[in-house]
């Protein structure tokens, strides 16, 4: 396992090194927008961003949730299932109904953690492979889903009141781009200084010191996928509210959208660090490319292969990548100049810095 | 007496006379399969064409006749569609509908089976058309059960496999037939020739062709597959280009399709992009003549975003073309989010789901105009009894063709009353069925 370094020369250095990887997204993001302002400038007026807007904080809270499932070490492939799975049941529960909306998110959400729950124990503590049991897991809720859809008429709509909140406008923005950017800063505060968000993160970057230092690391990893079951939730409501008559598949494309965007955000899949602005930062990236792929009028084929193209760039210079990179580039320049072992993390650096050189 | 002998003998050469059909056939002779060419030859299959007209125009609108083997297998179809059910078929529909297999109950030895690339779920059209189908088999006693299967586009993954598996799951199962859509088009090249290997002839309907006529490796309806139903796929489209160049004059205007390079888009739209007058400035062509533009899958959550690709660059559209009439009514949230007026807007469609035209009337924008052909439903009657007709020794045409005639919407287009408003106006299923289905 690759172990990022928390132990630098410098603290400067260190938060290079550790802010590096988190770098490449923003630079996608500056390069799309000097491609859409070559290629497809009308993407960039006020009005086509706002109505990316929602579209982008759903990806984006999927993300979030996806984000914390591997900063612990794992995978969710539960993502779609999950997501029609609050839609369906903002249907079926709201029935129609305005004065049902809170109970059918209620329920929605209640579920969603449920399946949350079967993922993390399955996971987190009977030890088996994340990225198998969640793709089951997910075909089973599938299976759920389309039987549940078929006790009611499809295309039956949400309540009009949810469709109609989503709708309104916040300083100009859909509200789900605020809940969006809500949920990021609860995770950022939340990772950054709640114990919890601590523990996530340890327990990703390296479960056995993790467990030696008192942390309940199977509690944990269930924790996690139920955190992020709920995440998925609260995207499948908002997506169920854009669409008013979302349907038994409406949470089918996302898939790989929400790993791509955590991984483009900067973490590692072998978990560790992660951060909630990237990741959120990410998913409009891939939002915002995938409506200029369509405005440039991109046959639909050739929009899923620059998408994958995408992802793959992302991959390679993700943010393990980018970090050992830097940490190469300065380990090189310290033996260069000193002939010193290793800069981060070696007992023979341990030494040298004993020695005071 | 002798006068009653002679009376008698010439009673009964009259009568085999009569019986044997004239001086052509020897007495004994059974009548040869004669093709579709007239209400004899069908009526040896015991098909009869004498169809309501009510219901012919329902479904068809004020169309003229297409050749007379297409037509006279449509209107077989059309006489069929009973409207007034009894409560055992309607609930014998219902669970045939509902479930992947049922016994029809006739005792029947015949199987049919239906192969929908996308399924009851994933939109209303579906749906329906699948119960058309249903309500099409359980007027054959010879139909003892029904097998139905639907690949929902294959999941989350867009697995093509799914469909093709459920061809080949329908083909163990030992169907007869198999009427169906094929969403994945060429993609089910392979197991649509296994079908037709193992005896068991297919019928695409709503002209979903196994591979475009020319496109590399199509399969040739009529030699690989018994026939397709559907619209003259180049006639439809130089309608949907004679609504825009009249009701946009010059302008743009965007087309928009289905699942990627389907038949049915791709067969419209190649014409229609031919077919626009000089004035038209089509803001999406297809990148070359084997893709389609405008991709929606006709699956509602995937619509708003195709819209708002369009809308962004292009929010002067004056005109749009499109099978689906719910998918419109779908993109025009697209409007209201970003904050473009319907108005001098021409909208060509093949469907007449209730619901755009109900939003239609109420936006009473004069410069609003849409027009329409028809929803199609019903041509997976005409598959059925296509079918059956085959299975009797008909000879059935290659194409099926269904005529159409594009109509501008009128208030009456929109009935308050309709149990489900994303029900097409020109399905033949009766309200009585619509009700079980979607009034929940």
């Amino acid at each position: 396992m690759v172990t990022t370094t928390t132990k630098a020369p410098s603290t400067a250095l260190t938060s290079f090194v550790v802010a590096s990887r988190y770098m490449p997204v923003y630079i996608a993001l500056v390069l799309l927008v000097i491609v859409a302002f070559l290629w497809a400038p009308a993407t960039l007026s006020s009005v086509a961003l706002r109505a990316v807007a929602p579209y982008g904080a759903v990806l984006g809270i999927t993300a979030l949730g996806q984000m914390l499932v591997i900063m612990t070490g794992g995978i969710d492939l539960s993502v779609p299932g999950t997501m029609s799975l609050a839609a369906v049941i903002m249907v079926g529960v709201g029935d129609g109904s305005n004065e049902r909306i809170a109970i059918a998110i209620v329920t929605a959400l209640v579920a969603a953690a449920i399946v949350g729950l079967v993922n993390g124990i399955l996971i987190g503590g009977l030890k088996l492979n994340a990225l198998i049991i969640t793709l089951a897991v997910g075909l089973i809720v599938n299976g759920v889903v389309n039987r549940y859809g078929s006790t009611f008429p499809v295309q039956s709509p949400v309540p009009p009141g949810m469709s109609d909140w989503t709708s309104t406008r916040i300083l100009g923005v859909s509200p789900i781009f605020w809940i969006g950017v809500g949920l990021t800063v609860v995770l950022i505060v939340g990772l950054r200084y709640a114990a919890i968000g601590r523990r996530f993160q340890a327990v990703g970057a390296n479960p056995v010191a993790s467990h030696v230092v008192g942390v309940r690391v199977t509690s944990n990893q269930i924790l996690v996928y139920v955190v992020a079951a709920v995440f998925y939730a609260i995207a499948g409501v908002a997506l169920a509210g854009l669409i008013r008559t979302p349907g038994v598949a409406v949470g089918s494309q996302y898939l790989l959208g929400p790993i791509a965007a955590v991984v483009i955000g900067g973490a590692s899949l072998t978990g560790g660090l992660a951060s909630p602005l990237s990741t959120f930062a990410a998913a409009f990236f891939l939002t915002g490319l995938n409506q200029m792929l369509r405005t440039m009028g991109l046959p639909t084929a050739l929009q899923f292969v620059v998408f994958g193209v995408v992802i793959i760039g992302g991959m390679l210079v993700s943010g393990d990548r980018i970090v050992r990179g830097v940490e190469q580039v300065i380990r090189e320049r310290k033996r260069d100049r000193s002939q010193t072992p290793a800069l981060l993390g070696s007992a023979e650096e341990r030494a040298w810095k004993e020695e005071g050189m | 007496m002798q006068r009653i002998r002679i009376i008698g003998v010439i009673v009964v050469l009259a009568l085999v006379t009569a019986a044997c059909g004239g001086g052509d056939e020897t007495p004994g002779d059974t009548p040869t399969p004669t093709g579709a060419t007239g209400s004899g030859g069908l009526s040896d299959f015991g098909e009869s064409i004498d169809a309501d007209p009510a219901l012919v125009e329902k479904a068809l609108g004020p169309v003229e006749p297409s050749d007379e083997e297409s037509w006279n297998i449509i209107l077989a179809s059309i006489a069929r569609a009973d409207q007034d059910l009894d409560q055992a078929t309607i609930d014998k529909a219902m669970e045939c509908w509902s479930n992947q297999e049922c016994d029809t109950g006739t005792g029947g030895e015949t199987v049919m089976g239906y192969a929908d690339g996308g399924g009851d779920t994933v939109n209303v059209w579906r749906a329906v058309s699948h119960m058309e189908a249903i309500l099409q088999a359980l007027t054959y006693d010879e139909i003892g059960a029904i097998v139905s299967t639907e690949a929902n586009f294959g999941g989350p993954t867009f697995d093509p496999t799914i469909a093709e598996n459920d061809m080949r799951f329908l083909i163990s199962r030992g169907v007869d037939f198999i009427v169906g859509y094929p969403d994945i088009g060429i993609g089910l090249r392979e197991e649509v020739l296994e079908a037709e290997a193992a005896g068991i002839p297919y019928i695409p309907f709503s002209a979903g062709y196994v591979g475009l006529p020319g496109q590399e490796g199509a399969l040739v309806p009529g030699e690989d597959y018994l026939t397709v139903v559907g619209e003259n796929l180049c006639d439809l489209g130089d309608s949907f280009a004679d609504v825009l160049n009249s009701g946009v004059g010059t302008g743009e205007v965007a087309l928009l399709g289905g699942t990627p390079n389907n038949a049915l888009s791709l067969g419209w739209q190649q014409c229609a992009v031919s077919g626009f007058a000089d004035g038209i400035d089509l803001v999406n062509p297809p990148a070359n003549e084997n893709t389609t533009t405008g991709d929606t899958s006709w699956f509602p959550p995937a619509i708003p975003a195709v819209f708002q690709g369009l809308l962004t660059t292009n929010p002067e559209i004056k005109g749009w073309a499109y099978e689906y009439a719910d998918g419109m009514n779908i993109g025009l949230q697209t409007y209201a989010d970003l904050g473009i007026p319907v108005e001098n807007l021409t909208v060509a469609l093949r469907t007449d789901e209730q619901n755009l035209f109900c939003d239609w009337a109420e936006r009473d924008e004069p410069t609003y105009h849409i027009w329409y052909s028809a929803g199609g439903n019903f041509q997976s009657r005409v598959g059925v009894t296509a079918a059956m007709l085959s299975l009797k020794g008909a000879e059935i045409p290659a194409e099926l063709v269904v005529p159409h005639v594009m109509r501008e919407v009128t208030e009456a287009d929109c009935d308050p009353a309709r149990v489900n408003e994303a029900v097409s106006g020109t399905s033949l299923v009766p309200d009585e069925v619509l009700q079980l289905m979607f009034a929940g």
